[in-house]
């Protein structure tokens, strides 16, 4: 239902540009999960609400499937969230 | 050259700030603007009204204002949300900036309003409309929300015509359309007509804002004195007030809360009277001012408004010395019926907080609540509200500082939302 709240591993560089390398997130099992943030398709910045946001269009390796996947850096409050899959496509869309 | 004037208005600003931050930031399915929704108080609290209303739930009739019960009979299936206005403050602040890159002349109404003053844009961004459709779906785009503009030559003309349709609607209301668009609507939909105006003027035979426009001005004088004169020159579109980006000075300070329960003890009622004290010293002392009149207002369980005020030796903006004030003008006024709100207000406001008349029975006194005010104001501001209070307020249901907007009604609870 909700945007998933997840740990990433972020390079920052003196361009003020940010990368996110890794993203952590629990599984169905409650276990932590690692996958390598391959390369970004796109990255946006939005203010809806006036509520400054990163959002990254990028993909992961899922085992052997290459799946694309959106998160959101949120400026003021420096937390990373996955954006729920289903809204995956409208974001595309936006 | 013809002024330009823009009234741009949120529609209903609460509800869709909301409605945007539970889609794009908590990352919900369901649009709030979509289904009949509102942004409610907490009936719990007595605070039980309807503060913004979607646009599905305006077709069940439920108004801004009405009772959560009466807005659940006209409409069983209401979703109401707590009130969030941190957010609204954020949002807010956006779509000022957003107006600002337009026109460098932009007065903020309200929360959710503003007039920018568009004069000799047309060079800019080409005619009125198309200027004021780039604003509105820019704001759209960026931050999510729709916005009604009105254009006209006037402040008054403006905000008329961003009130026709909505929403997401761009109006034009000049002086030349006004028998066309304006005069046909009834009377109390113009600017500054309420319901007791309405009556009147309903009794005088004029029904529509035509009928008053082309009244005979000496009826008016006759009836409303110098109000009839505002409303008559309304009528007509005319307005000579200028859109002004300068914040004008407070001219008082005041707090009031609606109790959660019927207050019936003097002492209990004073305490809350030392809660509101607490908030609006602070308010004076962050814009270092000083008041000279002290106001209590009253309202009692059936609704029926007191209040009583007086003028105090010298100004002042300790707690301790309004806080006094306040329950002397609380003994005179109360008769002992349960209360339901109590606020304190604060006018004839001097600027600086140098001059102060010497009084030669407490001036060490004031001297040591002065400065312990101020400790007090620091360590709040560091540490948070809650940080530091006086010891009556320990263990005690009465929040130690009343009025404004409770941190409750801040940020609702979203469990693991973002914020």
């Amino acid at each position: 239902m909700f945007h998933m709240p997840v740990d990433v591993i972020a390079t920052f560089n003196v361009q003020g540009k940010i990368k996110p390398n890794y993203i952590r997130l629990e599984d169905e099992n409650h276990a932590l999960q690692t996958y390598k943030i391959e390369n970004i398709v796109f990255s946006r910045e939005e203010n809806f609400a006036g509520i400054p946001v990163m959002f990254f269009c990028c993909n992961v390796m899922l085992g052997d499937n290459m799946q694309m996947i959106n998160i959101k850096y949120h400026i003021k409050t420096h937390q990373w969230v996955l954006v729920h899959k289903e809204d995956k496509i409208s974001q595309m869309k936006g | 050259m013809d002024n330009l004037v823009f009234h741009i208005d949120v529609n209903s600003a609460f509800l869709s700030w909301e409605a945007v931050y539970r889609l794009h930031i908590l990352g919900e399915k369901t649009d709030l603007r979509e289904i009949p929704s509102a942004v409610a108080g907490d009936i719990k609290k007595r605070h039980g009204i309807i503060l913004a209303r979607s646009m599905p739930a305006k077709k069940y009739g439920v108004r801004t204002g009405d009772t959560i019960s009466d807005a659940k009979r006209l409409c069983p299936d209401l979703v109401m949300v707590p009130p969030h206005y941190d957010l609204y403050e954020t949002s807010s602040k956006a779509f000022m900036e957003i107006l600002r890159e337009f026109s460098p002349c932009v007065e903020q109404y309200s929360v959710d309003e503003a007039y920018c003053d568009m004069t000799g844009t047309i060079g800019l961004y080409g005619s009125a409309v198309v200027a004021a459709n780039l604003m509105k779906d820019r704001i759209a785009s960026e931050l999510g929300f729709t916005v009604n503009i009105g254009i006209s030559t006037n402040k008054l003309l403006a905000k008329m015509a961003s009130d026709f349709k909505k929403p997401n609607l761009v109006h034009t209301l000049f002086p030349e359309e006004m028998e066309k668009k304006l005069w046909k609507l009834p009377v109390d939909e113009l600017f500054y007509v309420g319901h007791a105006t309405k009556k009147k003027l309903h009794a005088l035979g004029i029904h529509t804002i035509g009928e008053l426009a082309r009244t005979d001005l000496d009826i008016l004088r006759a009836h409303f004195k110098k109000y009839g004169e505002v409303i008559f020159a309304f009528a007509n579109g005319i307005d000579v007030s200028v859109v002004s980006n300068e914040i004008p000075a407070n001219k008082g300070y005041g707090n009031s809360t609606t109790i959660a329960f019927d207050v019936d003890q003097a002492n209990a009622a004073k305490m809350i009277l030392l809660s509101l004290a607490e908030t609006v010293c602070t308010r004076l002392r962050a814009d270092s001012v000083m008041a000279t009149v002290v106001a209590v207002s009253i309202v009692t369980s059936e609704f029926h408004h007191a209040s009583h005020q007086l003028t105090l030796f010298s100004a002042t903006d300790t707690t301790n010395e309004i806080h006094r004030a306040a329950c002397r003008l609380f003994d005179d006024l109360w008769d002992g019926t349960p209360i339901r709100n109590l606020g304190i207000h604060t006018s004839k406001v001097v600027h600086g907080t140098s001059v102060r008349q010497l009084n030669l029975f407490d001036m060490n006194r004031y001297e040591r609540l002065s400065k312990l005010d101020t400790v007090v104001d620091t360590v709040r501001e560091r540490y948070g509200d809650d940080s530091i209070m006086r010891a009556i307020f320990l263990n005690n249901p009465i929040y130690h500082m009343a009025g404004g907007i409770p941190p409750e009604k801040r940020k609702p609870n979203y469990g693991e939302g973002i914020k």
